[in-house]
């Protein structure tokens, strides 16, 4: 965990001084008063000194440690995943028919599903989704190739 | 006279056939929210907020109010039943609710909640009532060097209620900050940390992120680690639910103390629910005359923080109406709510919009009597949520968050920059980074910036003028002191630590 937190101090750091470098090339000063580039710029300020102080912290002293991968982390990461890839077929499938799949696959994933229970429950969001964002809420989502 | 013609103009708005609708769909939907582990009602909020785009703000509102102070009734239900705490403002309540229902007490430690909330929540509304105009009236004078002071001090005060390490609230904070100047610059027309994508020069719709990091990034936590509790056996029927007169008078006061508590912290900016709920809680082991009896079962230790968070759910819309500064998450996805219909929360709202803020204030006591019913006649309904598998819950959580997301700008960038910032925000909660602050500073960003660049502007570029108007002077003050409060802190612990061992 402490090195978890020590990766994510150094992050915040560069994030910090990345603040800095891209907000002193906005404007500073203008002649109406404060320009783009002052808010910003003590911002980076205010992260980078932030991150120098978490990190000196981990450093100099022993703090509570927290496991940073924990048994489960491995599922999370796997719906992740599925998220991704979901995300990337929405286009082609259409909203319902892709977030329905979504469900039923990581129904089935996480574990205590059988087959059927999952398809139908596939089947209901996909009526479901159709009939209240598409038809009901008149949302423009992309339907995909088979047009549902 | 003025307060009943209000409330003649808010019943009038509040009572209509379509509104007592939505106010019924919102307090259910609390309710649901409430008794679910792993959605809260920033989250719910945020997922419905790109689905009322077109409903009549008052209305939507009326919902969305619903919504929030009906989760602090049912996440009472799961703190209660099986000692998980389905909000965070009913964490307390696992201490000695659970207790009672493993000693036969759950209908008693429920009806207790309901009865609590529900009278503090009312007295709570009349309070906000006569509190939140008079706020309105003062802040007229408010011109942009207090604005920029009162969010200043509404950040410092996430300091001191932002858990334990407040270095990482403070970055939090700034970078919330950082995301709301992204977009187009305001006063210049140039654009900032946009890095030549267009969809970008607009900015990052609030939704996005609100959904990332509240819905989809609280997914992965709760896949992480689930919370699973054993539910306890108990028998609530309606007689189950009465209470003994030891038990009323032992919960009478502490119903009082916790209204009063609640509505003090929910005015503060930052103070939050959960707060309201902790210090009620603490407040009443303290004046207890039995204070041992706490954490086995003392029925004063349900009704304070379930008063207090309730009577604080509603006090927080004071500063959201008045002043426009949100206090917590939820009030805080409000405020982008009022952004998206174009109306601006603030002093010039009692004027302009009255029928938004007097429905949606007398709302609020209809919502409270159909939350009453609900939680004596319906109980049984809601417990069988409570086997309702996880992995439904994640599916409607996915599906509202990218239709949402989606529907912002009708394109996929929005989708997968939501799940850039889910994974953010999943980082942040493990890195004990908190998300609130970020929301805060987002939602404020705009009001910040714009009003430190008016104020100096006006001065010519000295900061004095944060110093020498008494108003502001007030604020900073106050944001100093709460900066500095973690180093305040540690000096006073040194120093009892000095007179404790005086070798």
């Amino acid at each position: 965990m402490r090195i978890a937190d020590l990766i994510g101090g150094v992050v915040v750091l560069i994030l910090g001084v990345a603040v800095i470098y891209f907000s002193s090339q906005l404007e500073y000063y203008s002649e109406f008063g404060p320009g783009p580039g002052f808010l910003p710029l003590w911002i980076g300020i205010i992260i980078t000194a932030g991150a120098i102080y978490v990190i000196i912290n981990l450093l100099t002293k022993h703090s509570r440690t927290r496991e940073f991968f924990k048994p489960r982390t491995k599922l999370g990461l796997q719906i992740l995943i599925t998220i991704i890839i979901t995300f990337l077929v929405l286009p082609l499938l259409g909203f319902s028919i892709g977030l329905a799949l979504f469900i039923g696959v990581t129904m089935r994933m996480m574990g205590k599903h059988r087959w059927v229970p999952c398809g139908l429950t596939a089947i209901v969001t996909a009526i479901g989704i159709r009939l209240i964002f598409i038809s009901w809420l008149t949302i423009p989502l992309p339907r995909g190739l088979i047009g549902w | 006279m003025e307060l009943l013609n209000n409330l003649y103009t808010g019943f009038s708005i509040a009572l209509t056939f379509n509104n007592i609708i939505y106010c019924l769909v919102g307090v259910l939907f609390g309710q649901i929210v409430g008794v679910l582990p792993g959605i809260g009602a920033p989250t719910a909020i945020a997922l419905l907020l790109p689905l009322t785009y077109s409903v009549n703000p008052t209305s939507a509102l009326i919902m969305f109010a619903g919504i929030y102070y009906g989760v602090a009734y049912g996440g009472t239900l799961t703190s209660v039943l099986i000692n998980v705490p389905g909000e965070s403002s009913t964490v307390m309540t696992c201490v000695d609710g659970y207790q009672m229902a493993l000693k036969g007490r759950a209908g008693a430690a429920l009806s207790v909640a309901a009865i609590g909330s529900f009278i503090a929540g009312t007295v709570s509304i009349i309070l906000l009532m006569a509190f939140a105009p008079a706020l309105a009236k003062f802040a007229l004078r408010f011109g942009p060097p207090e604005y920029f002071a009162l969010t200043a001090m509404a950040f410092g005060l996430l300091t001191v209620f932002g858990g334990e390490q407040p270095i990482k609230t403070i970055i939090s904070t700034m970078l919330g900050l950082l995301i709301a100047t992204i977009g187009l610059d305001v006063v210049s027309g140039m654009p900032r940390f946009a890095f030549g994508f267009p969809q970008l020069f607009g900015g990052i719709d609030f939704i996005v992120i609100i959904c990332g990091m509240f819905g989809i990034a609280e997914v992965f936590s709760s896949i992480e680690e689930p919370e699973e509790g054993e539910l306890v056996k108990s028998k609530l029927r309606l007689r189950d639910l009465f209470l003994t007169w030891e038990e009323w008078i032992a919960s009478r006061w502490a119903i009082v103390r916790g209204g009063i508590i609640g509505f003090l912290v929910g005015i503060i900016p930052a103070g939050g629910i959960t707060t309201a709920s902790f210090l009620a809680y603490l407040a009443e082991k303290r004046a207890s005359k039995h204070p041992e009896l706490f954490g086995h079962g003392a029925i004063e230790g349900v009704a304070a923080p379930e008063s207090a968070n309730n009577s604080a759910s509603i006090s927080g819309f004071a500063p959201l109406l008045a002043l426009g500064v949100p206090g917590s998450p939820t009030t805080a996805v409000m405020l982008a709510g009022f952004m998206m219909w174009g109306i601006r929360p603030g002093p010039m709202l009692f004027k302009t919009n009255p029928d938004l803020v007097w429905g949606l204030i007398s709302s609020m006591y209809i919502g409270n009597v159909l939350l009453l019913l609900i939680n004596i006649f319906l109980i049984p309904a809601f417990v069988v949520m409570l086997r309702l598998p996880y992995t439904i819950i994640m599916g409607f959580i996915i599906v509202f968050a990218s239709v949402g997301a989606y529907s912002v700008n009708n394109n996929f960038f929005d989708v997968w920059l939501m799940l850039g910032f889910a994974v953010l925000g999943y980082l942040m909660r493990k890195l004990q980074y908190p998300i609130v602050p970020l929301v805060l500073g987002l939602v404020l960003g705009n009001l910040s910036e714009n009003s430190l660049r008016q104020a100096l502007l006006i001065s010519g570029g000295s900061f004095s003028i944060f110093f020498t108007r008494p108003i502001s002077l007030l604020f900073v003050v106050v944001a100093i002191l709460a900066y500095l409060s973690p180093v305040i802190r540690w000096a006073l612990k040194g120093l009892r630590q000095t007179k404790v061992d005086p070798a």
